[in-house]
């Protein structure tokens, strides 16, 4: 808890520069963050098997083990934290290879200060929203399938259990919170990853497509993710007869 | 930049084709009509021979005497039936046309192949070029790259002192990081440059005796505030009078690369000991500079000498272009002598020597 009686958010820093790393620890301190600071990849992974964060920032070029491999290793694990990569390797070959690797955001150096807390901010927005969304509504049930939030997992229609990543789980909560309502997709875009992050909103279709292909009978014609064409998606608790 | 590694080429593979085509056709197209050439005009000369013997025919039944036939026509053979071209002057046409078509055929394959030795040559010419502008790319990929940790670092301060009010205390640490920012990026601009200069052979090295002990007092005293702060012990153990024959700047230069390479190497375990230590051989004079750092695989060793090679786990991260060795290495060459490293393995030193051949009055 801070001063204002507020849970303080544990951020971890994984950065092998030294001046980098101070000066990004300082200013998130500065902010109000409790952090930590780890200069190689393996020590990250060490850290965060033992100790909760409600995010990591993660530099790419790392000693020992890579960032990318970090990322891909805590998901494979099944921990969902979320990871915001910095790094000076800002193609976007770079970019697409970090988000599919799990990161949920990704910010070239050198970058603004202003930037990186605001970025920083929203991600934690996101989650704290996910978190209370998730303690409030922890289970949904649709048609025949059954989705707990707080462990990202559900049970299909078809009896298979279904391991959610956290982005699967993130767009199925906005969804069930507008029940029969049309969500375009630069909403689900927003609330889901944030700004500017992804380079269109075509990734999201990608997503709608992997959740019919976990909960759709036949997810060719579905009945419970409903495309709304040009503007987004209507999901339905009730299976459209 | 893999696009581009790809499409050039590619270029060259189909411009190579096209060329070699049309000469190919051109080459064939010219023997043809060569060879056609000299058979008609062989066809046009049997043709004159033929009417020669017409004509020589109607004289003789004009009652023309066969001797004054024969001075008239003499590519005519007179026979008692009459008169037909003579077969030297046949046997002469058909060997002229055989040589025509023999030379026409040397002369081709002879132009076919000079043609194919120049387009080879071009091709090949072109693919170097190529290969040359893949590795600038890389080299400004990875250029742009190292700049960028301490220019975000840079930035950062200076942000953090334009977003929110520091203290005395912290201002003075912000300060120092960026002028140590700062540095780093001015040390990478020279170490480019001056792998640059190395790389394009415009250094002439001047081969003069220099004192070994005084050089490497020089070089570590630049030093030695970097290395009290990170805790570390530089030493030295030179023989005064030892002498190398080499060039003072660049080995000025060599000896600050190793130093900047060891301090980079010890700092991140928390502190240690560099020394240099110098002993005369047979007819060389040697160098060691032993740090207790974070070392490196065994297998690495050459690695290292290698432009941009940055070995983790490693100091080298820090500080390093990937240049600094690979100077070292061109330099210690360029001077007539040679450098090596040696670990025993991560976290276990590191080892590098240097060899110079005596100076003439020290072997002597």
């Amino acid at each position: 808890m801070n001063a204002a009686g507020e849970a303080v958010h544990h951020i971890l820093v994984v950065e092998d520069d030294p001046h980098l790393a101070a000066g990004v620890v300082e200013n998130l301190r500065a902010e109000g963050y409790a952090v930590e600071r780890v200069d190689n990849g393996r020590a990250a992974l060490e850290v965060l098997e033992t100790d909760a964060f409600a995010l990591v920032l993660l530099d790419v070029m790392l000693p020992e083990l890579d960032g990318f491999t970090v990322c891909r290793t805590l998901r494979e694990r099944g921990d969902n934290t979320p990871v915001l990569f910095l790094t000076a390797r800002g193609d976007p070959a770079d970019r697409v290879r970090g988000l599919e690797a799990g990161g949920d955001d990704y910010m070239p150096k050198p970058f603004h200060l202003k930037e990186l807390l605001l970025r920083v901010r929203a991600i934690l927005r996101r989650w704290d929203w996910y978190h209370s969304a998730a303690a409030e509504t922890s289970v949904l049930r649709f048609g025949e399938n059954e989705v707990d939030f707080r462990a990202f997992r559900a049970r299909a229609w078809n009896g298979l259990t279904q391991e959610l990543t956290e982005k699967e789980a993130m767009i199925l909560k906005v969804l069930a919170e507008h029940p029969g309502q049309i969500v375009s997709r630069e909403d689900l875009l927003e609330r889901v990853w944030g700004y500017d992050v992804f380079p269109s909103t075509r990734t999201v279709d990608n997503f709608i497509l992997r959740l019919r292909r976990r909960f759709e009978r036949d997810p060719a014609n579905p009945r419970h993710f409903l495309t709304v064409w040009g503007v987004g998606y209507r999901f339905l608790i009730e299976a459209e007869s | 930049m893999t696009q581009r590694a790809i499409k050039v080429p590619r270029v060259l593979q189909i411009t190579v084709m096209v060329l070699v085509l049309v000469c190919t056709v051109q080459v064939g197209w010219w023997i043809y009509d060569q060879h056609r050439y000299a058979v008609e005009k062989v066809a046009e000369l049997q043709r004159a021979y033929r009417q020669q013997a017409a004509a020589a025919r109607a004289l003789l039944v004009a009652g023309v005497p066969v001797a004054r036939v024969q001075t008239l026509l003499p590519g005519v053979e007179l026979t008692p039936d009459g008169a037909r071209p003579s077969p030297a002057a046949e046997h002469r046409l058909l060997t002229e046309e055989h040589l025509r078509i023999e030379q026409y055929a040397w002369e081709g394959a002879f132009f076919l192949l000079a043609l194919g030795a120049c387009i080879v040559i071009i091709a090949l010419a072109l693919r170097a070029e190529a290969l040359v502008m893949l590795e600038q790319d890389n080299f400004l990929a990875m250029v742009s790259h190292q700049f960028k940790t301490p220019l975000a670092s840079l930035q950062l301060s200076l942000e953090t002192l334009a977003l929110r009010p520091t203290s005395a205390q912290q201002t003075q640490v912000l300060t120092e990081r960026m002028l140590a920012d700062l540095e780093r990026m001015e040390g990478m601009v020279s170490r480019i440059l001056e792998s640059a200069r190395l790389d394009r052979g415009r250094v002439e090295l001047r081969h003069e005796p220099v004192d070994l002990a005084s050089a490497v007092r020089r070089a570590s005293a630049s030093a030695e505030e970097r290395a009290a702060q990170a805790h570390i012990k530089i030493t030295t153990e030179i023989d005064p009078g030892l002498v190398v024959l080499a060039d003072p700047l660049a080995l000025d230069v060599v000896l600050r690369n190793l130093l900047d390479n060891a301090l980079a190497a010890v700092a991140p375990v928390g502190g240690g000991h560099i020394a240099f230590a110098a002993r005369r051989a047979e007819a060389s004079v040697e160098l060691t500079v032993s740090d207790t750092g974070v070392g490196f695989r065994p297998a690495d060793g050459v690695r290292l000498f290698e432009k941009f090679t940055r070995l983790q786990p490693g100091g080298g991260s820090y500080h390093g272009t990937g240049l600094g060795l690979y100077i070292v290495r061109r330099l210690m060459h360029l001077m007539g002598g040679r450098v090596s490293a040696e670990s025993a393995g991560a976290g276990q030193g590191s080892r590098f020597v240097l060899v110079w051949p005596a100076a003439p009055a020290e072997s002597a």
